[in-house]
Formats: C-alpha cells, sequence, structure tokens
C-alpha cells in the first residue's frame, strides 16, 4: 500500500524509473471560451521514462509559471547536494 | 421592478453564489436557492432576468479580466444603460470584484488547463558506497517523486533516478526555460 505523500522519501517501497529525456514547451494561454482575457504562460513538460523492464513510455504535465520556478529551485538543490554528497 | 431587486444589501451575497456556481465550479447554486436565500420577497419570474443581467456582468468583467479604470467605464455605462444597474449595485460590484479578481482568474486558469499538473514534488538524495562486488565508490543518486495529476482524478506517482550526470542535463534544460521565460516578459 502506497503511503500518502510525506516529506521523507522512503524510496524502498517505490520502484524507480530512470529519466530518458526532458522536453519542454513555454506556452501562452491567449484566450479561452470561458475568458477572452487570459493571458497567462505556462510551462508545458514531456518526461520520457523507462521503467526496470525497458519500456518507454511519456508523461506530460503542465505548470504555472511560479510552479516551475519551485521545480527549478529544487532541482539546483539537489545538484548543489549532490554534488557534495 | 420588486424594490428589492434595486436595492444592493444582497446583491454582494448574490454575486459570491454566481461566483461559486459559474467560477468555482461548485454545484447545487440553483436560481432557486440564490433566489429563496436572498430574495425570498421577488418572485421566480422577475428574479431571473435580474439574475441573468448580474451574470452576464460579472462574466463580461471576468473574460475582461478589467483593471480598474476598465471597471469604473463598463459599470458607468451600464448605470447610463435602459434596464442597467443603479450606483449603488455598481459600488458593490466594483467592490466584488476587486476582492475576489484573483481568485476568480486562478479559477478560469484552471479551467483552461487541460493536462495533468504537477501537484507535488518530493526527492531525496542517497550516496551509494562502494560494495564488495562492485567497483563503484561514492555514486551519489537522486530519488525524486512528482505527483501527477489534476482535480478530480487519483494522480500518478512517478519515481525517478537520477544520477549527477543526469541532474546537471535537467538542471541545463531547466536554464533554458527560464530564458525563454526572461524573454517572454521582457516588455516588448
Amino acid at each position: 500500500m502506497e503511503e500518502s505523500s510525506e516529506q521523507q522519501l522512503d524510496a524502498k517501497s517505490k520502484v524507480t524509473s530512470q529519466l530518458i529525456d526532458f522536453e519542454w514547451k513555454l506556452g501562452m494561454a491567449v484566450s479561452s471560451d470561458s475568458c477572452r482575457s487570459l493571458k497567462y504562460p505556462y510551462v508545458a513538460v514531456m518526461l520520457k521514462v523507462a521503467d526496470h523492464s525497458g519500456q518507454v513510455k511519456n508523461k506530460s504535465f503542465e505548470m504555472t509559471i511560479p510552479q516551475f520556478q519551485n521545480f527549478y529551485r529544487q532541482f539546483k538543490e539537489i545538484a548543489a547536494i549532490i554534488e557534495t554528497v | 421592478m420588486a424594490a428589492e431587486l434595486e436595492g444592493s444589501k444582497c446583491l454582494s451575497g448574490l454575486l459570491s453564489g454566481l461566483a461559486q456556481d459559474t467560477f468555482y465550479g461548485h454545484p447545487g447554486i440553483t436560481e432557486e436557492l440564490l433566489r429563496s436565500q436572498l430574495y425570498p420577497e421577488v418572485s421566480l419570474e422577475e428574479f431571473r432576468p435580474f439574475l441573468e443581467k448580474m451574470k452576464g456582468i460579472l462574466k463580461s468583467i471576468a473574460s475582461a479580466d478589467m483593471d480598474f479604470n476598465q471597471l469604473e467605464a463598463f459599470l458607468t455605462a451600464q448605470t447610463k444603460k435602459q434596464g442597467g444597474i443603479t450606483s449603488e449595485q455598481a459600488a458593490v460590484i466594483s467592490k466584488f470584484w476587486k476582492s475576489h479578481k484573483t481568485k476568480i482568474r486562478e479559477s478560469l486558469m484552471n479551467q483552461s488547463c487541460w493536462d495533468r499538473g504537477l501537484r507535488s514534488l518530493s526527492w531525496r538524495v542517497d550516496g551509494k558506497s562502494q560494495s564488495r562486488h562492485s567497483a563503484q565508490i561514492h555514486t551519489p543518486v537522486a530519488i525524486m517523486e512528482l505527483e501527477i495529476g489534476k482535480s478530480g482524478q487519483e494522480s500518478e506517482f512517478l519515481c525517478l533516478e537520477f544520477d549527477e550526470v543526469k541532474v546537471n542535463q535537467v538542471l541545463k534544460k531547466l536554464s533554458e526555460v527560464e530564458e525563454s521565460i526572461s524573454t517572454l516578459m521582457q516588455p516588448a
């Protein structure tokens, strides 16, 4: 049974995948049927991941700019730590 | 028109109800509910067009994402129209938009995002130490769990492993995104 998201990541209970490719797109939502003046930028991400069997899958999701900046910041943190380990 | 409809006392409540239904997607806010809660003295036949008028005004304001100058001009025009609104009502609508604008805009943005979002992110860095059978010494690895999903759906948890090389590759991509964002945000 998967535990609900907790701060401490217990990797032993998760099966990990490898990231093959990270594709991105910066989009701007201009207008929609419910809002003629949307004007908001977003980052769309497409991850190509390979599971333990080698099967490659696409996983896509969107982030607002603040969400992306948080994502970027966390990656920088990881990079800083992994360098010192 | 019923006197109650010309007043502005319950208009704020009405606008809240309309926002709940139109923007935040809360179910069950029927016109009968709004009428009975806020304008019980008014018949449904009289209430209906009034509700439609207010809904139309709120939708126009939200759709154009009006700033306060545009709002002023728009509401003033509405007060001058035949069958429009009173200046008291305009004041209530103006106050409502000023305090709800950000939240309504966020709802509209969410509504137009049809892909899944990144709901949460957690990670840790492990240091792999040397083993008897492997020549590998000290290969640190980052393990990241991404929660991908959208409201109303079960999330997908994606667990990824990165070595230092991969982390830096992704970091480079992310800095490209950041650069694009900066270029986009620059004044034309």
